[in-house]
């Protein structure tokens, strides 16, 4: 029996690969092809922005590489294993997948049931459910001793969202794919969340997250994935000054934020903040510091 | 699964093109009238009526079998139920079971009968769109609006339970996903396990559907919506002659069937 703390210090991600991955919805008697021939690698521990506009394809792609969509061409590898390899079930276990509004999963009476629903099912012994839970629950800022017996559908809109978050954490995943996990939350709630996400980055978790919001995705990851249409359209770490633009504003996205902002100020790109906050420190502190000076 | 909601096949015919309510009392009446004649000739003139209506409706045939599939163990079990239950001389004997004439003779014309019935049936809702058969049930139903009936409110509630079951469908099968990822198992173990497997399931899709119901209501009181009123359609329902000349037709097979 591993010990709950052994299975936390595993958070150091899982390789995924698609390889030639095409999906199709069956929609009465035809398919509706949502994923395209799309072929990617992303290192253990990657933190992976999945963009592109509505409708292409992001969500179809997060669930088959978490398995739960079955591609009708290609495959999903997992640490270089294929389906049905030693070692793939268990791999498949740790790459933990949040659903759009996840909040809308909650089924339990009490939030500490909700959280350890997931440990419970996979057969772990009470204690290390009850450690996992716990834990989950104090990463996502939400400890048991306040919220543990609070009916879920009692939490607000934000705290829902990461309870939602902390019952897949439960899991011990060591890689978590967010579809869209900012969506209708107010700016508040969207900092908390963003905060427990850099925390569990900081952790050693891989990190995939789809969304077309292109600013929260600077500010969370290295890399991005661009998809249009079912295809792939760009791979790659962010790449910005070099044309590299043109990869998200042909595909109805924008550029962030504060690379606009530092384009706008003729800095140079390579250095742009990954957030707002950071570009007006950038901009004020050496200001202030010629003032006092 | 979806199809056998969603039975409707759009095609472009002089069945699909026809007046939803003159479908309905033509297919109504054949029904009703299926039942009150006992003979093979009547049925003979049924079935062949039917088989026309099939040949112009543009519907493929595998969309009538997949009607019909449903229904196949109730007709399994009408035949057999009536081959070895009805008394008389015996023609084949298997050990207790004896098999007359009379009952062979019935176990095929009730199997036959219901086969014709649920291909009239079929014909109506594969040529009819959900709403506009809604709408003809409505107008239908207006004499019982005078004992207080509400026949406008019963087929709004039809359309939008139809409009929804699509949603929710996709919603079921989102959270069924969902919650797999965290280890819920759906067919697994004995009957109450898979019943208590239900729970991560049904919990969150009522919620869903209360809030979205309380949400709908409220939308559409902000669009004036009154209950107990009698509203105009958007498209009205126009009865032409081809409506009439259907309805003429119907009426013909009925009396051919029951004088021959």
């Amino acid at each position: 029996m591993k010990g709950a703390s052994e299975r936390a210090g595993a958070a150091s991600g899982v390789a995924i690969a698609c390889q030639g991955v095409s999906f199709a919805y069956l929609e009465g008697d035809r398919g509706v092809k949502a994923l395209n021939e799309v072929t990617f690698s992303l290192s253990a521990g990657a933190t992976v922005a999945l963009l592109g506009p509505t409708g292409s394809g992001k969500s179809t792609l997060l669930q088959a590489m978490r398995g739960l969509l079955e591609p009708n061409e290609g495959e999903v590898r997992l640490d270089g294993l294929s389906r049905g390899e030693p070692g793939f079930a268990e791999r498949q276990r740790e790459v933990g997948i949040v659903f759009q509004t996840p909040e809308m999963q909650l089924f339990a009476m009490s939030a500490f049931e909700d959280v350890s629903f997931g440990p419970r099912q996979l057969g772990w012994p009470t204690d290390d459910v009850r450690a996992a839970a716990e834990e989950a629950m104090e990463q996502v800022g939400l400890p048991v001793a306040v919220f543990g017996a609070r009916h879920p559908y009692s939490l607000s809109g934000g705290e829902q969202r990461r309870l939602a978050l902390a019952g897949v954490l439960a899991m011990r995943p060591r890689v978590l794919l967010l579809d869209e996990p900012f969506v209708s939350l107010d700016p508040v709630a969207r900092r908390e969340l963003a905060a427990v996400l850099r925390a569990l980055v900081a952790g050693g978790i891989g990190l995939i997250v789809a969304t077309h919001d292109v600013d929260h995705a600077w500010a969370l990851c290295e890399e991005r994935l661009v998809l249009d249409g079912g295809r792939l359209v760009a791979s790659g770490p962010w790449r910005f000054g070099d044309g590299g633009e043109a990869d998200l504003v042909q595909h109805r996205l924008a550029v962030p934020f504060p690379v606009r902002l530092w384009e706008r100020l003729g800095r140079p790109l390579t250095g742009a903040p990954r957030s707002a906050e950071q570009a007006a420190e950038a901009l004020v502190a050496p200001a202030a510091r010629k003032g006092s000076g | 699964m979806r199809t056998a909601i969603a039975q409707y096949y759009p095609a472009e015919s002089a069945l699909h093109s026809r007046d939803p309510r003159a479908k309905f009392v033509a297919v109504a009446a054949v029904a009703v009238a299926l039942f009150t004649r006992d003979s093979f000739v009547a049925l003979a003139v049924y079935g062949a009526a039917a088989l026309v209506a099939l040949a112009v409706s543009r519907v493929p045939l595998a969309w009538y079998w997949r009607g019909l599939k449903p229904v196949l163990w109730l007709i399994a079990l009408t035949f057999v139920a009536q081959l070895f239950f009805v008394p008389g001389r015996a023609l084949v004997a298997l050990g207790p079971l004896k098999v007359s004439g009379r009952g062979l003779e019935l176990a095929s014309y009730l199997s036959l009968r219901l086969i014709v019935l649920v291909l009239v049936g079929s014909l109506v809702t594969l040529t009819t769109s959900p709403i506009s058969l809604t709408d003809a049930i409505a107008w239908l139903g207006r004499p019982l609006r005078r004992v207080r009936v509400p026949t406008e409110e019963i087929a709004l509630m039809m359309t939008i339970a139809l409009r929804f079951i699509p949603t929710l469908l996709v919603e079921t099968e989102t959270i069924m996903r969902a919650q797999r990822a965290r280890g819920a198992a759906f067919d697994r173990g004995g009957p109450l396990r898979r019943a208590r497997a239900l729970i991560p399931l049904l919990v969150p899709l009522f919620v869903l559907s209360f809030r979205r119901a309380d949400e709908l209501a409220l939308a559409m009181e902000a669009r004036c919506y009154r209950p107990g009123i009698v509203r105009t359609r958007m498209h009205p329902l126009h009865a032409g002659m081809g409506d009439w000349l259907l309805l003429a037709i119907a009426a013909a097979v009925i009396v051919l069937a029951s004088l021959l």
